[in-house]
């Protein structure tokens, strides 16, 4: 027997073997599927397990079969990375200010701000007093993160006045109904002892 | 827009517009204007919460220090660390590194998740306690507790708490799809298309900025006076 005569059958039986390989997949997710239509209730041990141990032989078959192609170029990852870079990508003018030095100091100035509030937490203080630190703090650690992590320190300062006076003003803006939730508390009569006694109309004439 | 010279004619000087007013694309400003409306649908929402609380008579601090507030500290470290991780796939990106970039998205995504877990464990916690959108399960742990120290308290606390945290999970949830689908078709897209999802991303680590302090840390359990 000839040496080409060896490998053409080398490679009839590796066809056969896939084959064989393929058809023992399908089966198996056959089965699998076949288990899920008819098992009812399908959040069950049982069933999970014999639906996973299906999946499981079906892959193990069909491994063969795409590692093959995969060697031989027929079957490619559409999501690898390939050496070149894509042309929109190439044709982009990138500008990227900020060293990783830089955004490590945000970042411990972030974790210190956060302790900072949780240990305000931790020694009770008053409720408005906490209330004022807490959100002081909160608008230094957003504007950080605006600033740096997204960048707009880096932008053109038209987009800046753009954006952070828009929002800002906005923000503000919910303010205006605010005093009336201590008005509503104010109004509330408390019935702490008895009823309040009858007394003379004052608002109305 | 191919190289630099080009656009500086476009771009012209700061205040004259110009083909290119912001000089950023215009999938990027719209992203900036999608967290600009973001933005205040928290604040309204956080504002909201203010309003029931301040015209309220009591407002319960349910969260002890050990362990509620430990742990959402371990979520918003989680947060801020997955924002680091995006800032350095940002810069990978822009160096065309992209191995490199994919691998700074996945750590993102892995903090994300972290956060997603954690919060998911600590809301199964609460409402097996006995918390709920509208009050309390009767004859729960927390009915007891709260019948005692907060009578007079509305029963709006869960309902601020699970729809504040709750909406904010669900921006990190599509934040962590968002970079996944960036993550996988990192090759294909440009790099702006990354720093946009890092803008998104760095946005819903801002806004648990404001949520932790006032959702958790103002509800920290007093101690009991005399």
């Amino acid at each position: 027997m000839s040496f080409e005569s060896v490998r053409g059958l080398a490679k009839k039986s590796d066809v056969l073997l896939m084959g064989v390989c393929v058809i023992l997949a399908a089966a198996f997710l056959v089965l699998a599927g076949k288990n899920v239509a008819e098992a009812g209730n399908f959040l069950t041990i049982d069933s999970l397990f014999f639906t996973a141990v299906c999946l499981l032989l079906a892959l193990t078959f069909i491994a063969i079969p795409a590692m093959t192609l995969r060697e031989r170029g027929m079957l490619k990852n559409p999501f690898a990375i390939g050496e070149e870079i894509a042309p929109a990508r190439a044709a982009e003018s990138v500008h990227f200010e900020g060293s990783t030095r830089l955004f490590l100091n945000v970042l411990g100035a972030l974790l210190a701000l956060t302790f900072v509030e949780v240990y305000l937490g931790y020694i009770h203080l008053r409720l408005d007093l906490m209330l004022t630190i807490l959100i002081g703090l909160s608008l230094i650690k957003a504007a950080l993160i605006v600033a740096y992590f997204m960048h707009l320190r880096f932008e053109r300062i038209s987009l800046v006045l753009t954006l952070v006076p828009t929002i800002a003003i906005c923000i503000c803006l919910l303010f205006i109904f605010f005093p009336d939730s201590f008005r509503s508390h104010n109004l509330r009569t408390t019935h702490a002892t008895a009823p309040p006694a009858e007394t003379e109309t004052e608002a109305t004439p | 827009m191919s190289t630099e010279a080009s656009l500086g004619q476009i771009v012209a000087t700061d205040w004259d517009g110009g083909t290119l007013p912001y000089r950023v694309g215009h999938r990027k400003l719209g992203m900036w204007l999608f967290i600009l409306s973001d933005a205040m649908t928290f604040s309204a929402m956080l504002m909201g919460y203010s309003y029931v609380r301040a015209s309220s008579d009591q407002w319960p601090t349910p969260f002890p220090f050990y362990p509620s507030i430990i742990f959402s500290t371990v979520m918003t470290l989680c947060l801020l660390a997955s924002s680091f991780t995006m800032v350095m796939a940002v810069r990978a990106s822009a160096h065309n590194s992209l191995k490199s970039a994919r691998r700074w998205i996945g750590g993102t995504m892995i903090g994300g998740l972290a956060f997603l877990v954690l919060h998911l464990y600590e809301w199964n916690h609460l409402i097996t306690e006995g918390l709920r959108p509208f009050g309390v399960h009767k004859g729960s742990e927390f009915a007891h507790k709260w019948a005692e120290q907060w009578p007079q308290a509305p029963p709006l606390f869960g309902a601020s708490f699970f729809a504040i945290t709750g909406l904010h999970m669900f921006h990190v949830l599509t934040g962590v799809m968002y970079l996944g689908v960036i993550a996988l078709r990192i090759s294909k897209t440009k790099h702006e298309d990354v720093e946009i999802s890092g803008l998104y991303w760095h946005f819903v680590d801002l806004v648990w900025m404001f949520v932790f302090p006032l959702i958790y840390l103002l509800s920290v359990e007093l101690p009991k006076h005399g």
